[in-house]
């Protein structure tokens, strides 16, 4: 019986290999040990209780926006407005926030916190996708435009409502009522950031992907993804579709930024726009598009985010060699198109030559990452 | 087998003596840390300046030095990275900007055989209900309304006539206090030492950033367009882009001025091919770099003054304009040092506050 891996995931497996290979090559040529560089690099990540906690803490907003792009991907929609809808859900959450945890219990006031910042991202997901449905409006451009948007209602609104009365470019701190942070999950993590983010993360990776693989909806939703006209032919109703899936991609961006400022951070600040929102991009294509690939793609990111650090503390490697790697990875992760037909060309001919090419496997794999390498510095710079 | 193993004795005894020979260097050595605010290590102003400090003194020292940038600018990334000091054993740590205050609040008593630095801000809790300054830890501000004021003096003397504007980044105390120093400058020169400049109340903005440079560009481009000669920009990347406006008008043969911030920018500023003008007329500066390197000089004699706030002003030549300005004439020079006397004697006291200024 054959073991059946999506060709996706074997895809963003090989992108992971050539991309760590290039930021090898990347080391030696600055004069570091990769060897070394690697583990530091994963050490930092992974080599404590806490750092663990850290590295699950640093994975959590990326798992709700990675979702939300591939959501929006699985139904034809490229949602680039991720950051803005998670500005948005933060901005709801932390007013909510802020705004309850004197008055009411501490489950409740989560309650209103999460529903709140899911729903602001869900608006602020609908807008642009009412303006395809309705005009087709391009949902790039759209969601582009709103992430200015919240970034300045955010800029006016914190400083307005909830100001930190000894700093005007922030909010007043969360206290630990209406924190997802959690006593019994930090004392399980000492010292780290982890929270009741990650549960909601898994959950809602659960949840899409229930919604696309078991539902009707999923279906529509699918097929209007996979040709927007077939599915129009079909008698799909296109245009709700595109509305619902803006908004279930905006509503997980909300819920990242939910999780993300009222857990990850102790509060908000003005004037900086969360660069999960576009990672989210990157955790989305790595992850071949797919709620559990999003997961394992944002836990390998969190990995490299939270152990460049420690690299860089323990040798002469550059924090932007890991971002380089991040960098490279997804480069190769989107012209997977490339390396697919490289491998059925490479199968092509290894069936033309029959069995006696088998020993020539290992020599002919590795050229595509040879021409692609040398590009890798492109990203970094 | 026997080769082997003398092979395996001998790199062992390299090991050991390699190992013995780092050790030797001990005693007052220590490792230096700095973790970058938001923005680059040569963002020209907040974090090149620190930087810059601590490799002067880390290397007149023969100290370890080293920078990390965080990923983010929450409490959480900050401390991620402080922490990744810590363990690689940098046990000597500076961070500069208001951010970290709450990252230094928790560090002070997480990691308690370290020492920090914290540059224009108080160590706060997350909540902001406490403020202490461990014994580990010192914090350090700046009278920027001193360096503003006189900048503005010196901009005053130059220009005698005309009219000076103002861009700010974040509408934030050490920005603000840059602006109002300034003008009290202006109105010192203009009661005085008698200029004529003007000030409107429309050319004192705040952009909202300290990283649009694009919009630096569109507002000095509009103030420039209004008749102003001289815009002060305290505003980081948007300031970037103040100076570019004005560079690309230098090139068409208009005469428009920047007032620095932060360090000196003159280099910044230079527009021509033989690299001999520049559009910086001044600079209001903040002694960042030599904040920062007096503490790791006094770290290693033994003296860190730690649980204290320490301000830089023109009492400890903490702040002021740069020691050579070629875009200020040698009689300018002489009158703004004469101000300058002034101040560190008390005779003038420069507001912290708004008061009656422009925002």
């Amino acid at each position: 019986m054959k073991i059946r891996i999506r060709r996706e995931y074997v895809l963003s497996l090989v992108a992971v290999l050539l991309g760590l290979i290039a930021g090898a090559i990347l080391m030696l040529a600055i004069g570091s040990n990769p060897l070394k560089g690697y583990l530091y690099l994963f050490q930092g990540g992974l080599m404590s209780i806490k750092r663990i906690g850290n590295t699950l803490a640093t994975a959590t907003p990326l798992i709700l926006t990675g979702l939300s792009v591939a959501f929006a991907f699985r139904t034809g929609l490229f949602n680039i407005g991720a950051a803005g809808q998670m500005l948005m859900g933060g901005f709801a959450a932390t007013g909510l926030a802020l705004t309850l945890e004197t008055v009411l219990p501490r489950p409740l006031v989560l309650l209103c916190t999460i529903l709140g910042g899911t729903l602001a991202g869900a608006l602020w997901g609908l807008i642009p996708g009412l303006l395809k449905a309705r005009f087709n409006v391009n949902e790039v451009v759209a969601t582009i435009m709103m992430n200015w948007i919240a970034f300045w209602t955010v800029n006016d609104g914190i400083p307005a409502y909830v100001r930190d009365p000894n700093q005007e470019t922030q909010s007043r701190g969360i206290s630990a009522v209406a924190s997802l942070k959690a006593d019994w999950l930090t004392s399980l993590f000492p010292g780290s950031y982890i929270n009741l983010g990650l549960f909601l993360a898994i959950l809602a990776a659960l949840l899409v992907a229930f919604l696309l693989d078991k539902t009707t909806l999923g279906y529509e939703l699918k097929a209007v993804g996979f040709n927007r006209n077939a599915a129009e032919y079909a008698g799909i109703k296109v245009n709700r579709g595109v509305v619902l899936s803006m908004m279930i991609a905006g509503a997980l961006a909300g819920l990242a930024g939910v999780v993300f400022y009222t857990g990850y951070a102790t509060n908000m600040q003005i004037g900086v726009t969360p660069s999960q929102g576009f990672d989210g991009i990157a955790v989305s294509l790595l992850g071949a598009n797919a709620p559990a690939g999003a997961v394992v793609a944002a836990l390998f990111f969190g990995v490299l985010q939270s152990g460049k650090g420690f690299m860089n503390a323990m040798t002469d490697i550059p924090p932007d060699i890991a971002d380089t790697i991040i960098a490279t990875v997804i480069y190769f992760a989107a012209t997977s198109v490339l390396m697919e037909r490289i491998w059925s060309a490479w199968r092509r001919k290894r069936s033309a030559k029959g069995a006696a090419a088998p020993a020539a496997a290992g020599k002919e794999a590795p050229p595509p990452a040879s021409p692609d390498a040398p590009a890798a510095p492109k990203g970094g710079a | 087998m026997t080769a082997r193993k003398t092979l395996f004795i001998l790199f062992a005894v390299l090991l050991t003596v390699a190992m013995l020979a780092g050790c030797t260097g001990g005693g007052a050595k220590f490792k230096v840390g700095m973790v970058t605010d938001a923005g680059t290590i040569d963002d020209k102003s907040f974090n090149q300046g620190t930087w810059e400090g601590v490799k002067a003194a880390a290397t007149k020292l023969g100290l370890e030095y080293k920078y990390l940038k965080p990923s983010g600018t929450t409490e959480a990334d900050y401390l991620k990275e402080i922490g990744n000091l810590y363990d690689a054993g940098f046990k000597m740590i500076v961070c500069p900007g208001f951010k970290f205050s709450s990252a230094i609040y928790a560090a002070q008593t997480q990691y308690k055989d370290a020492k920090f630095v914290l540059i224009d801000a108080s160590p706060s809790s997350a909540d902001g209900k406490t403020t202490k300054v461990e014994t580990n830890t010192v914090s350090i501000f700046f009278a920027e309304h001193e360096s503003g004021f006189v900048a503005g003096v010196a901009t005053a003397l130059q220009l005698q006539t005309g009219e000076v504007g103002f861009i700010g980044g974040m509408e934030i105390p050490p920005v603000q206090k840059f602006n109002w120093g300034f003008q009290q400058g202006i109105k010192y020169a203009n009661d005085n030492l008698g200029t004529a400049i003007t000030m409107k109340a429309e050319n004192f903005v705040y952009q909202g950033t300290f990283s649009d440079v694009a919009a630096g560009q569109q507002l000095a481009a509009a103030m420039y367009d209004k008749g102003v000669d001289a815009i002060f920009a305290a505003a980081g990347g948007v300031g970037v882009g103040a100076i570019n406006e004005a560079k690309a008008r230098a090139v068409k043969g208009e005469q428009v001025w920047i007032v620095g911030v932060d360090v000196d920018q003159y280099a910044d500023g230079i527009w021509d091919e033989a690299k001999t003008k520049s559009i910086i007329l001044t600079s209001a500066m903040k002694g960042i770099t030599k904040a920062a390197s007096d503490m790791i000089n006094l770290e290693s004699q033994g003296k860190f003054p730690g649980g204290q706030t320490l301000t830089f002003d023109a009492k400890n030549d903490g702040v002021g304009i740069p020691a050579t300005n070629p875009n200020l004439t040698a009689d300018v020079s002489s009158k703004v040092a004469k101000v300058f006397a002034d101040l560190k004697a008390g005779k003038i006291v420069v507001s912290a506050e708004q008061g009656s200024l422009f925002k």
